[in-house]
């Protein structure tokens, strides 16, 4: 197991290295030129501002000099500092990390559990009306886009019945934006559920759990379900990194103080240093969220544990 | 003596169409009954539904009357694992993959209310002692994947006995085994039926199991029972054509052969083939390593059937497929008319290797499902000949007759054709390019009986019509004597012997080779039954030297 584990972690720290590489690129990969397109909209900027700022940023030197002194930085917890405002990009980054996390995390639990119940109900009742009435709401779910589903909720638990606050950070106003964020990925996991022990329960050793004499129910939640969750498992990674994205559009609709409100915010005003941070914060959370899924599921299956 | 169960007419049916129609039989205490019928003839169905185990809208009726219930009436709840167990045919998958051995064996004598989890640990120690497994102890904290296919099947066996039912129904328990093993899992199943008089229901395929095993034979064809009655009368005197058809069907190994080697010049020299295969590799790490070519040379002659006979991970298939370049050895040479096909790359290599052809084992997986039958026959004559359209289509209509099915039969995809049919179309296929060596690796092991004596006659006429040389893979040794006119046989990537078919089987030398005959299954119920002797530790390995004309064996 320590192989596997040692093998996906070694995968990470190249994934992320790969990262710094094409972050480092990007602020070329804008036709024109940066620091210009970064003052358009501001008047009064001398040419010598701008090459203050320039030469701050380094891109007066060549690329794999910039890279040099980005990774030297880097090493140091150091990603520059924010072009309004001067602060360290780091900081600002730390702060408004937790807040996208906790909305991750609490649409996650929404989508697990909801999403898989409903699943395995539909596996349990395979090819019946409640089948086939779970399976079309799941549909519905995986179709809606965040930003008309927030605005749905938003229109009705806040503006119409005034339950909910509209914006903010509190707990009351993580309610609304996880909703929003987990009730589509629901859906997904529901799917996947529902096929996996569907798959699982026509398996030779459910029907060998069943001729033992085993009641139904044990069966189902020892043989089945344990078995049927691996590829839940495997997908709850993967939509982690999809919830982080899926944040950058939520958190918007409802002013929730994230790192996605704020990479809109640098990107609209070419913060280059900020939307920098944000991508190489952004793929070190995705790799830590991959590990870690990688390790519940060596945990959950002895053939990859024990290999 | 009173019946354990009995059986009146059975059906199975689903929606409109029966599964199984009105089957009826008795099982006695102490007595094997064999349920023998091909794919489709509901032998499984009957099982399942005695289980109450049948899938959803799948309904049973009649009568089964076992410790006076009826197993079949609506609302009862057949005793399953206490009064009926069952084990399944892949002992692969008839285990729970996460958990322990140990929680699978234990967790139903707790449930049952049987005994408590400390006495059901003893007792599960005691019952994998008796099934043959080696220390007990350590398996119970193991996982399924860490045992191997017959300790897994014991496991399931020793699962099902430790409910100490009164009748056990086996479902192709052997099938997916080897065949030492196989003789080892049939005399425990003999054994415990002896020891512990419980009635066996085995179901099975393989008429050479049923004499093995049976007191009692049902014949099954279509859901119908085609005929009861004891092992020895069925087989002496079938009143059924269709028992008649399937006894004649069964491929035996001790049947007399008349084949001899054609004194041919060589057509194809395999010499010193290596190969070692990586086992899951990590990167940065240096993988285990495990050979499954030490060092193997053969010779094939025009016009000859040369067998390939080996139990799973003896290196026979890998040898087939060095030979049509779809492995790469490590080393060695693979020489016909005086090329190296291994040293072979590029448009030469492609030109070369229409000379070699393969046939696979499962028709279901090596016919492209999205492409019509027609354009699969076609495509090696696209590539290797200069061919209008018409006259192409024209071969392909050729080829499609030449192996038994209409020319008509072009236009239609794999899925709208049987096991046997397919695999009749993947033999077209290979001829298609007119090959000089054709590799058939397992190429009826997927098909019933009945279909496979069919297409092994196919084989044997094309070779003579299209003046084919064949490479005959198989761990069936009854089809090899049927088939084949010298036998290599094959053990952890080594050849142990080889000679001609007659002389092999008749005189066989090396130990394993012996042991390989004395296991496998006769359909001849008068023979004697019961233990069989094993191959144990050390047997020669060596180079071969020639004991007699044309017959080599490992010293």
């Amino acid at each position: 197991m320590w192989r596997f584990l040692s093998t996906r972690i070694l995968m990470g720290v190249l994934t992320i290295w790969i990262t710094t590489i094409l972050v480092t690129l990007l602020i070329h990969a804008v036709p024109g030129d940066p620091v210009q397109i970064m003052y358009a909209q501001s008047q009064g900027t001398t040419p010598e501002q701008i090459e203050e700022v320039r030469r701050s940023l380094g891109l007066d030197r060549p690329i794999p000099v910039q890279y040099a002194m980005f990774m030297e930085r880097l090493v140091q917890g150091d990603l520059g500092n924010t072009i309004r405002g001067g602060q360290p990009v780091l900081d600002v980054i730390m702060q408004r990390l937790p807040n996208t996390l906790v909305l991750a995390c609490a649409a996650m639990f929404i989508a697990v559990l909801i999403g898989v119940p409903i699943g395995f109900l539909a596996a349990y009742r395979k090819g019946s009306l409640t089948d086939i009435t779970l399976m079309i709401i799941a549909i519905a779910g995986i179709s809606m886009p965040h930003f008309w589903l927030g605005l749905v909720l938003l229109f009705f638990f806040a503006v119409e019945l005034g339950w909910l606050p509209v914006s903010g950070n509190g707990w009351l106003n993580l309610v609304l934006p996880a909703l929003t964020l987990g009730l589509s990925n629901a859906a997904i996991f529901a799917r996947l559920t529902r096929s996996s022990m569907i798959d699982v329960m026509n398996q030779d050793y459910v029907q060998t759990a069943l001729a033992k004499g085993l009641p139904r129910a044990l069966v189902l939640r020892r043989h089945v379900l344990r078995a049927g969750l691996l590829p839940v498992v495997t997908m709850m990674g993967l939509q982690f990194a999809f919830m982080m994205g899926g944040a950058i559009v939520v958190e918007n609709i409802f002013s929730w103080n994230g790192v996605g409100r704020m990479a809109v915010e640098a990107i609209f005003q070419r913060d280059y240093p900020i939307i920098q941070g944000f991508i190489l914060t952004f793929s070190v959370v995705v790799v830590l969220v991959a590990i870690t899924i990688d390790a519940l599921y060596a945990v959950l299956d002895p053939r990859i544990r024990r290999s | 003596m009173t019946a354990l169960l009995s059986v009146t007419d059975l059906s199975v049916v689903i929606g409109s169409k029966t599964l199984v129609d009105k089957v009826s039989f008795d099982l006695a205490s102490g007595e094997v009954l064999s349920i023998v019928g091909e794919s489709g003839s509901g032998k499984s169905m009957t099982a399942k539904a005695l289980m109450g185990l049948l899938p959803p809208k799948v309904n049973a009726s009649g009568r089964a009357m076992f410790d006076g219930m009826d197993l079949l009436a609506t609302g009862v709840q057949p005793p399953r694992g206490t009064g009926i167990g069952l084990i399944f045919q892949e002992p692969m998958t008839a285990l729970t993959p996460v958990l322990t051995i140990g929680l699978q064996l234990t967790e139903a004598l707790v449930s049952h209310g049987i005994c408590n989890a400390g006495e059901a640990q003893r007792r599960a120690i005691a019952m994998l002692d008796r099934v043959g497994i080696p220390s007990p102890e350590d398996r119970m904290r193991q996982y399924p994947h860490e045992l191997s296919g017959g300790m897994r099947q014991r496991v399931v066996i020793a699962m099902m006995m430790l409910l100490d039912p009164r009748i056990l129904i086996a479902d192709e328990p052997t099938t997916a085994l080897d065949v030492t093993v196989q003789a080892q899992i049939l005399d425990l199943l003999r054994e415990i039926v002896t020891d512990t008089q419980i009635g066996l229901i085995l179901i099975t395929h393989d008429m050479g199991v049923v004499a093995e095993m049976a007191d009692n034979v049902l014949v099954m064809k279509s859901g119908k029972a085609e005929e009861f009655g004891a092992v020895q009368r069925i087989f002496a005197a079938p009143e059924a054509d269709y028992t008649t058809t399937l006894l004649d069907a069964v491929p035996r190994i001790d049947a007399s052969t008349s084949r001899k080697p054609a004194l041919t010049e060589p057509l194809l020299k395999v010499g010193g083939i290596n190969k070692t295969f990586a086992k899951r590799g990590v990167i940065f790490s240096k993988a285990a390593r495990h050979k499954a070519l030490d060092d193997v040379s053969l010779t094939i002659h025009r016009g000859e059937t040369l067998a390939l006979v080996g139990e799973s991970g003896s290196g026979k298939t890998t040898v087939g497929r060095v030979i049509a370049r779809l492995t790469e050895a490590d080393t060695g040479t693979v020489t016909l008319n005086d090329t190296d096909l291994l040293a072979l790359s590029g448009r030469e290599l492609q030109d070369k290797r229409r000379a070699v052809q393969m046939i696979f084992q499962d028709p279901y997986a090596s016919l492209d499902p999205r492409h019509t039958v027609g354009s699969t026959i076609a495509e090696p004559l696209i590539i290797h000949q200069n061919l209008s359209k018409s006259e192409r289509s024209e071969q392909v209509h050729e080829l499609l007759e030449k192996v038994g099915l209409s020319a008509d039969m072009a236009q239609r995809y794999p899925h709208e054709f049987s096991g046997g049919q397919r695999q009749r179309i993947a033999i077209a296929r290979a001829i298609a390019a007119k090959p000089l060596l054709v590799v058939a690796d397992e190429p009826t092991s997927a098909l019933d009986v009945s279909i496979q004596a069919k297409v092994l006659d196919l084989l044997e006429s094309l070779k003579r019509s299209e003046d084919l040389t064949l490479l005959f893979i198989s761990h069936d040794l009854a089809v090899v004597r049927q088939i084949a006119d010298r036998v290599a046989v094959m053990r952890n990537g080594r050849i142990l012997e080889l000679g001609p078919s007659a002389e092999l089987f008749a005189n066989p030398r090396h130990p394993y080779t012996r042991a390989l005959i004395d296991v496998a299954p006769v359909p001849d119920p008068t023979r004697k039954r019961g233990k069989r002797p094993v191959l144990k530790g050390d047997y020669p390995t060596g180079p071969l030297s020639e004991i007699g004309p044309g017959h080599w064996v490992a010293t």
